[in-house]
């Protein structure tokens, strides 16, 4: 009795500190998830099939976010929709962070002419806003799923090569990397179990941020039509249609925009609250 | 400061001819066949071999890159395969439109972005901090052509105000910018947001330091308070806004879309459609330049600000 009346006003104050962003944004993920890998399930409507006889609809029982010009089930769409985009964003996500990194522990390595060789590549490509590198390689590729993931990882390379460099250098001079040069390990050993270790934390919110910042560059290229193409639903995709239906159904750009919204925002708090964890000084700063 | 620009400009040269030479080889990589473009699709294989002769398109890699060189130094970008006149003439023609949405956007999200951020980050945790933050967050969670729906449906349907889409044909300044209020605003809304970001921490840093406490320890105005954290806030917003404006002429590609405006963004898209390589090669062309010229900007612009970034 006397222990629980001890414990309970400090327990008590712990379980009044509001939710940490990071919470916020793992609760949102779990909630996006759920529904754009179970969702086409629980809705009774192919996202492909039209209904020619709910053309246009608007929400109602049947069809709770309406139908589209072509009596395509809107939710059904939002909901299969999600599942491209969000595989297109992260696997997009791996591929840049892969390729970015790898460049980055090789240049900080290797050093001097390859170094400077690469440094010189990868500034010609930050050299392009980063959109329209994205646009002229799907233009060189085509569009499609494959087509979008290629594009949006090369386009994303320039940022992870700059990061993993700086931090790698860093590395290269602290005890624990130095030591292990010192007793043998070879470069490769080197790079991935002592120098990537130091900077993982960072790259994790890098991650997040990229993820996020996927998201809307599909959905900007599907809806310039240069992205997956029709008529499997992204949300870009799904965007696009409600555009042309604007002035007959606004609640069309609603769903589709919602839902987008909710997965680029848990993915921002997710980097903000790893950022937050990282640096028990940033408080106050959002 | 003089060795620092010639610093800049050397290192530029070298970024300039590395990228150059990447959009040369991603014209290359482009598909559609150019000969083919000129002599129609049915046309026969000795007509094809001709026109590929004539665009001298025949010619080994190597030569074409040292013509496209030779081109380019000369301001020539090349004949569009659809409307058969310089790529030069089209991007004039257009250009109009896009500076001017890039303008009216990049002035409004300047104002937006470093008044509502440097307000916020003075009063943090005030009621119009956190209101500034639900801005931030809505406003870097969506696509901006979303934003444009709502406020097309908004200020043009709902209650039309402001024209829906398009330009007016002729028409004076008045006409132009009603109707490209929602364009710009659209524009602005994830960028303001972006720089209001981080305007505030940066100012929330600078607002902690050692002489804006001791001005607030002997009781200074607030308004030298404020003078002492903008001045020593605003080098560092320096980059990230030359950024911004660097990124509009591509940034408008999508928002041209949304209100049907005839600028760059948009023939860049009907060529990309078209595989009308010489006008994809025109606007990637002028957006790079427009970009890296900013990034200079951006560099002599902190060097002028903060001494210290001459060093480097």
């Amino acid at each position: 009795m006397t222990v629980s009346r001890v414990r309970s006003p400090s327990s008590q104050r712990h379980r009044r500190r509001p939710p940490s962003r990071l919470q916020w944004g793992l609760a949102l993920a779990t909630l996006v998830l759920f529904f754009t890998i179970v969702g086409p399930w629980l809705v009774p409507h192919d996202p492909l099939e039209p209904d020619y006889r709910a053309l246009y609809a608007a929400p109602s029982l049947t069809h709770l976010l309406g139908t589209d010009g072509l009596g395509r089930d809107v939710l059904a769409r939002t909901l299969a929709g999600g599942r491209v985009s969000l595989v297109i964003a992260l696997t997009a996500t791996c591929l840049t962070a892969l390729l970015g990194t790898l460049a980055g522990l090789v240049a900080a390595q290797l050093g001097g002419r390859w170094d400077a060789a690469l440094v010189r590549v990868f500034d010609a490509l930050l050299a392009f806003p980063g959109f329209l590198l994205v646009l002229l390689v799907v233009a060189a590729l085509g569009g499609g799923t494959v087509q979008t993931i290629l594009a949006l990882g090369v386009a994303g390379t320039p940022l992870y090569f700059r990061l993993v460099r700086g931090f790698a250098r860093t590395a290269r001079d602290l005890d624990h990397v130095q030591a292990a040069r010192a007793i043998g390990a070879g470069p490769l050993r080197t790079s991935l179990r002592h120098v990537l270790p130091t900077f993982l934390g960072p790259l994790t919110v890098q991650l997040a941020t990229t993820a996020a910042g996927f998201l809307l560059v599909e959905a900007s290229l599907s809806y310039l039509g240069l992205g997956v193409s029709l008529p499997t639903p992204t949300w870009g995709n799904v965007l696009q249609d409600a555009r042309a239906l604007l002035m007959r159904q606004w609640w069309a750009a609603l769903g589709p925009g919602l839902a987008l919204g909710m997965a680029t925002l848990s993915l921002q708090l997710i980097a903000d609250g790893i950022r937050d964890a990282l640096d028990p000084k940033r408080h106050g700063t959002w | 400061m003089v060795a620092f620009l010639a610093r800049s400009l050397a290192s530029l040269a070298v970024t300039f001819v590395m990228v150059m030479t990447l959009v040369f080889v991603a014209m290359e990589a482009l598909p559609g066949d150019a000969a083919m473009l000129r002599s129609g699709i049915d046309a026969s294989a000795a007509a094809t071999d001709a026109a590929r002769r004539e665009l001298g398109l025949d010619a080994p890699v190597i030569v074409r890159y040292a013509q496209w060189w030779g081109d380019l130094v000369r301001g020539d970008l090349g004949d569009s395969f659809r409307e058969r006149r310089p790529v030069t003439t089209i991007l004039v023609e257009r250009l109009p439109v896009t500076g001017a949405l890039a303008l009216a956007a990049f002035s409004l999200s300047v104002v937006l972005g470093l008044g509502l951020g440097f307000l916020a980050g003075m009063t943090p945790g005030s009621r119009f901090d956190r209101g500034v933050l639900g801005y931030t967050t809505i406003g870097l969670a969506l696509p901006e052509f979303w934003f444009g729906f709502v406020l097309l449906l908004v200020f043009a349907i709902a209650w039309p105000v402001l024209p829906l889409i398009g330009l007016p044909d002729g028409g004076g300044a008045g006409a132009w910018l009603r109707h490209l209020t929602l364009p710009a605003i659209t524009l602005a809304i994830p960028r303001a947001a972006q720089l209001a970001r981080l305007t505030r921490a940066t100012v929330l840093e600078h607002r902690q330091a050692d002489w804006v406490r001791t001005v607030r320890a002997k009781g200074g105005p607030v308004s030298l308070e404020f003078r002492h954290v903008a001045a020593n806030a605003s080098p560092g917003l320096f980059a990230p806004i030359a950024l911004e404006a660097g990124g509009l002429l591509t940034g408008t590609i999508v928002v041209e879309q949304v209100f049907g405006l005839p600028g760059v963004g948009a023939m860049l898209i009907g060529a990309i459609g078209a595989r009308d390589v010489p006008v994809v090669q025109g606007a990637t062309v002028l957006a790079v330049l427009v970009y890296v010229a900013m990034n200079l900007l951006a560099d002599v612009a902190l060097a002028a600000g903060d001494p210290r970034a001459r060093e480097a």
